[in-house]
């Protein structure tokens, strides 16, 4: 059996136009990108446009990419991460511009949109607690919501993220004790 | 006595215990102190429920169907960016020999004098006519006729 080709050979592969490897690339990092979008952006249909313009980001890009650097999953994620904040951006100034609309219309949009691409989390017990969390980490600041996400759910090191985000670990670990802090008291509010 | 039990840590530090992002020395003493003091076991509990409340936010997904269409649409994409990139390559090459003669004239102007002074005297009248070569430097027929004779 052949073992499965590093990251390196498949951008290697892609570089010189090889449709099967890029082809590869994407299946091994759709869904880590569309999650990453998909906790930034929270909504689903912003999240899948964000993959698709991310993974278009990064075959014009793959060029920069240099190994010695960062691996390909950290430049990848450091990519999808900051695409998807670059969306939420746009997504909340729409918002703003959109307070005529009902915020029930909203919910029951969302709730129509989950049943067309299932939302295990909404069904499960204590749902109220990860809408709490969702909540808050939407209204966290551009870092601390980029050091949260990439943290816990992309288990990158603070020191990765870091030399990713250009700033000292001192920095990084205070954003994501604050983020961290801000979830703890938005889960006590929800509890009581 | 260790140093561990002479302070409590703060929330951050007790956070980055947790997700063991401290230095291992700092861990051992956070470590040992947490055994000892209840007040800081306490934060780090609930810090650790907080932590695993979070883990649980899953990610739903869109059908498998979908994505295959997205992929489709980018390696369509990816194809149309490299038949682009291959004719941008052509322009390339072409710049390249450009600048490669550049660089010779540049190294050798003297040959390169000649090779121009050659091709122009090997110009049809015609041309000299309608670049107007005349009227900018007199004498310019007399001059490549002359050329003309001597080669």
């Amino acid at each position: 059996m052949t073992s499965p080709l590093s990251d390196e050979d498949l951008v290697e592969g892609a570089l010189g136009g090889d449709e099967n490897a890029f082809s590869q690339l994407y299946e091994r990092y759709r869904h880590p990108v569309y999650a990453t979008a998909y906790r930034i952006i929270q909504s689903a249909e912003d999240a899948r446009d964000a993959t698709q313009e991310i993974f278009v980001k990064l075959y014009r890009s793959l060029q920069s990419w240099n190994p010695r650097k960062a691996s390909f999953s950290t430049w990848t994620y450091r990519l999808a991460s900051n695409h998807a904040i670059d969306c939420w951006r746009i997504r909340r100034r729409r918002h703003e511009t959109q307070d005529t609309e009902d915020t029930g219309e909203k919910v029951a949009r969302e709730y129509a949109l989950g049943d067309a691409i299932r939302s295990p989390y909404r069904e499960a017990a204590g749902r109220e607690l990860v809408d709490a969390v969702c909540r808050c980490v939407d209204l966290l600041p551009e870092l601390q919501k980029k050091v949260f996400i990439l943290r816990y759910f992309q288990e990158m090191k603070l020191e990765e993220i870091a030399e990713m985000e250009n700033c000292s670990l001192g920095t990084v670990k205070t954003s994501l004790f604050r983020a961290t802090h801000a979830v703890r008291r938005a889960l006590r509010k929800a509890r009581s | 006595m260790p140093r561990s039990e002479t302070r409590h840590y703060s929330e951050e530090e007790l956070l980055m215990h947790l997700l063991q992002e401290e230095t291992p020395e700092a861990g051992e003493n956070i470590a040992g102190h947490v055994r000892e003091c209840g007040e800081c076991h306490a934060v780090l509990r609930e810090y650790e429920i907080v932590v695993a409340r979070i883990l649980r936010w899953s990610v739903s997904d869109f059908p498998a169907e979908v994505w295959e269409a997205d992929r489709l649409r980018l390696l369509e994409l990816f194809r149309r960016d490299q038949a682009w990139l291959e004719r941008r390559g052509l322009l390339r090459t072409l710049m390249h020999g450009f600048e490669s003669a550049w660089d010779y004239a540049l190294a050798n102007p003297l040959p390169t004098l000649g090779y121009v002074v050659v091709a122009l005297a090997f110009a049809s009248e015609r041309t000299i006519t309608f670049l107007g070569l005349d009227r900018v430097v007199p004498a310019t027929s007399e001059v490549i006729e002359i050329i003309r004779q001597f080669f």
